[in-house]
């Protein structure tokens, strides 16, 4: 073998091109270039299988569009400017911009294309060193309503153990599309005498194999789980044992549960009152093994935390927290933090979102980015001027996309990071290349099987910095460069585990896992939970102190509360594809087979009622904004009558245009971009 | 031997392992270029796989006019010689389970030859409806679930 095929040979790693993070084996070509990519057969979490997302990487990271040098504003066109003299500028842009109106006037916005949990801290850790308490991130739609809806009630998420589950229950959630590796659990459970509830207005990938399809219309999931809840508690189905003994609150949930009888809960979610009775009598024939999962469709929702509480006390009543085939209070790896958090608290600062959400605030350490767009255009509380941006595409993500573009357009430095030129990267002062996940290390923690993994660096492509080296060089050229004194990721990976009782060595070059704690359960027996009171929390007094209501009561949504005639339908956005991430991928080859293009899916009655033709545009219309958009028409068994879907990330109809950035979850900001009321016009 | 095996109860019709033979096949996704296919009825609630199961007595291979369809040596896998098929598409209408396919743009016919004993199609199979085990797992699939779903209806079950 020659030295130069050696240098080729395969690479064990991990595919990001979602956040699960699955192993795989990497092929390059004899010139080194990444021609193919295999599932790696020995790791616990995708157990040998990839999804075809993984392979489309190649397409990916060699593809003609991706870009690789730097790039400048000059007037309404682009220059190539050098890598070393971009730094420069936006380092001395970045002090001017805090010199002359304050630290706070600088963001930083984090964003999923490039990678997700140590990027984010890092982004955090550079927002806090540059002295300003305004990071933003997509977990302002995405991941926050459901990690602080659990959070309030168990003080984590607790992760689902379906494998061992006798009832698994998904609420919102199409893990086929949107977290790959849950599907096998799923399925395997199934397998093993589990019975599968998926809950959703459409029909979902998942929903193909479930025993029941509840499909309640859009946001009043609450509703669905106050009424389960009533039924566990009205039966004594309950376990009075947990309840007494680790919980506290329960005689407010029983006495709010009162009004949600199987009846009242039919009139207001559509889901037929035999089949509320029947999907509790499962929970309570499988006694703790009730495994449940809620996923995005929960969220963007006004009432999402509240729903999402009402969702996690089922777990506390089936008793099934931190029990085999219930759910897992996931220990972490204890990694050393990166985020600055008791360094640099920054509490004297005003956040851009002022005060508006403290429990996202608690919970999170970030702002609202709805609240902080609005504020670069009102200047209220005051201004912000600048930001740097990495890998996210908010013009075609967050709700209201014409006041994102005008918001973004007005600051005075808007830095963004980016793969390819998005609608979002279009409107920066300044472009740099980012690096793809085969071009940087970095630590995956599995939570529900408690194990860790490392990525190795596949390739390096020069000029294409990875995101610590980039917050490295800027730190370096400001006068906080002690805050990012690793030589590089490598390093910072070592100097992550130092305060675990993980080997640095036995994470390199391998896709292989370590766990770093076995799994045990029942947990809450010894050690008190890290909610406030210790227990399970059915009401909260912090919320009650933040002025929120004690348990997750249930609001209908807006489309219910205050029917518009004139928007007659309602629109879920946001539904996964099986070959997309969020906005990424549309624009590539491969990736354009599954669905060519924009749609919005629709009832047959809904269509025939409206002459309507399968395949035909039409003008799409919320009290936000229109776009024209083509119909497909789905089978009757596929979205409920009335409701309509399109998923996000199309520039060529982007569904964001109509989405609301002005109906916030007053608990923690998410907008409403599901449940939205819309109207659908003919182009004659 | 050993073949892809198909699970309708666990497929959720992805579509992942035809994109994977697809792209193995011709370098790209289009789900016309690829071996399996899986068709989704969402009236009647099913998802049903379908790929070559390597017929022991294989009606594609007998009918075949031009003796370009014969069994591996290495695999047991029954393959198709893209240069001897003259493209009659007699071996389509001989295979029960239309698991034969054309290539429009060759004009000769393709079916599934295990990707040479490593298939795609089970690599890029989440939900596991898509084994490449041997011919006599095939029966414990249907056992296993069986015996599973008695096991919670009668079993005791020892939880401490």
């Amino acid at each position: 073998m020659t030295e130069m095929s050696r240098n080729f040979s395969p690479v064990n790693t991990f595919c990001r091109m979602c956040d699960n993070h699955c192993a795989i084996t990497v092929h390059r070509d004899v010139s080194g270039q990444i021609s193919d990519i295999e599932s790696y057969p020995d790791h616990p979490w995708n157990q040998g299988r990839i999804c075809s997302k993984a392979g489309g990487a190649v397409e990916i990271v060699n593809h003609p569009d991706r870009l690789m040098r730097p790039l400048k504003k000059v007037g309404s066109g682009w220059k190539e400017i050098d890598l070393e003299q971009a730094l420069d500028e936006i380092a001395d842009r970045v002090g001017d911009l805090q010199s002359n109106y304050g630290p706070e006037t600088m963001s930083v916005w984090k964003g999923e294309a490039t990678s997700f949990n140590q990027q984010e801290d890092l982004a955090k850790r550079f927002c806090r060193a540059l002295g300003t308490p305004n990071y933003l991130s997509v977990d302002s739609l995405c991941f926050c309503t459901r990690e602080i809806g659990w959070s309030l009630v168990y003080g984590c998420w607790p992760k689902p153990d379906f494998r061992n589950s006798r009832c698994m229950i998904l609420w919102g959630a199409n893990p086929p599309a949107a977290h790959p590796p849950l599907t096998r659990q799923i399925l395997k459970g199934r397998e093993r005498g589990a019975t599968l509830v998926v809950i959703d207005p459409r029909l979902s990938t998942i929903a193909r194999q479930a025993d029941i399809h509840v499909k309640p219309k859009p946001g009043t999931d609450g509703a669905l789980a106050w009424g389960l809840a009533h039924q566990l508690i009205a039966n004594d189905w309950y376990d009075k044992d947990f309840v007494k003994n680790y919980t506290v609150g329960f005689d407010k949930v029983a006495v709010y549960a009162k009004d949600f009888t199987p009846e009242a809960v039919e009139a207001q979610t559509g889901v037929p009152a035999q089949t509320v009775i029947k999907v509790a009598a499962l929970m309570h024939q499988a006694g703790s093994r009730v495994a449940q999962y809620t996923g995005n469709g929960v969220e963007h929702y006004e009432n999402g935390v509240n729903n999402t509480r009402a969702i996690a006390y089922l777990d506390a009543l089936c008793g099934s927290f931190d029990m085999e085939g219930g759910s897992l209070q996931a220990d972490g790896l204890g990694q050393q933090s990166l985020a600055l958090y008791e360094e640099i608290p920054l509490q004297q600062l005003k956040r851009v979102d002022g005060e508006k959400f403290p429990v996202l605030h608690d919970f999170r350490q970030e702002c609202n980015t709805m609240t902080a767009l609005d504020a670069i255009l009102t200047g209220d509380p005051y201004s912000l001027r600048g930001m740097i941006m990495t890998a996210a595409n908010p013009v075609m993500t967050n709700p209201n996309s014409e006041k994102v573009r005008k918001a973004l357009s007005a600051l005075d430095l808007f830095v963004v990071r980016e793969l390819f030129m998005t609608e979002t990267a279009q409107l920066a002062d300044y472009i740099l290349p980012a690096a793809t996940f085969l071009e940087r290390t970095e630590l995956y923690t599995y939570a529900a099987i408690q194990s860790v993994s490392m990525s190795t660096r596949v390739q390096s492509i020069p000029g294409v910095q990875d995101e610590y080296q980039f917050w490295h060089d800027i730190a370096h050229r400001m006068d906080f460069g002690e805050h990012f004194p690793w030589e590089d990721e490598s390093v910072l990976n070592e100097w992550l585990l130092q305060s675990t009782d993980v080997d640095f060595k036995d994470l390199q070059n391998t896709s292989k896992a370590v766990q770093y704690q076995a799994i045990k359960h029942k947990k809450w027996q010894h050690r008190p939970l890290t909610t406030p009171s210790g227990k399970v929390e059915f009401a909260s007094s912090y919320l009650v102190a933040n002025g929120y209501e004690e348990v997750g009561e249930y609001k209908a949504p807006y489309y219910i509360r205050s029917p518009k005639p004139e928007y007659p339908f309602s629109l879920i956005t946001g539904a996964r594809n099986h070959l997309s991430y969020h906005s990424s991928y549309r624009g590539v080859g491969r990736f354009r087979a599954e669905v060519p293009g924009p749609q919005v899916e629709m009832h047959p009655d809904d269509a025939d009622g409206s002459g309507i033709t399968d395949g035909e545009t039409v003008k799409l219309s919320s009290a936000i904004g229109s776009i024209e958009i083509p119909v497909k028409i789905v089978s009757r068994q596929e979205i409920i009558p009335g409701v309509l879907q399109a998923t996000h990330g199309w520039k060529e109809a982007n569904i964001n245009v109509l989405t609301h950035d002005d109906i916030l979850d007053p608990i923690d900001g998410f907008p409403v971009q599901k449940g939205v009321a819309v109207k659908v016009e003919r182009i004659r | 031997m050993k073949i892809v095996t198909m699970d309708p109860r666990k497929c959720v019709a992805c579509g992942h392992c035809e994109n994977a033979c697809a792209f193995h096949r011709t370098g790209d996704y289009d789900h016309r270029n690829s071996a399996i296919s899986v068709n989704h009825y969402p009236d009647k609630s099913a998802c049903i796989p379908m790929t070559c199961v390597h017929c022991r007595k294989a009606w594609c291979m007998e009918v075949c006019p031009a003796a370009a369809i014969s069994r591996s040596a290495d695999t047991d896998a029954v393959l198709i010689d893209a240069n001897r098929c003259i493209g009659c598409k007699m071996c389509m209408l001989a295979c029960p389970f239309g698991a034969i396919n054309f290539d429009t743009e060759k004009l000769t016919c393709f079916k599934c030859d295990l990707c040479g004993g490593n298939p795609k199609c089970v690599q890029h199979c989440f939900p596991g409806a898509l084994e490449f085990e041997s011919e006599e797992a095939v029966p414990l699939a249907n056992r296993n679930q069986h015996d599973n779903r008695l096991a919670v209806m009668f079993g005791r079950e020892n939880n401490d």
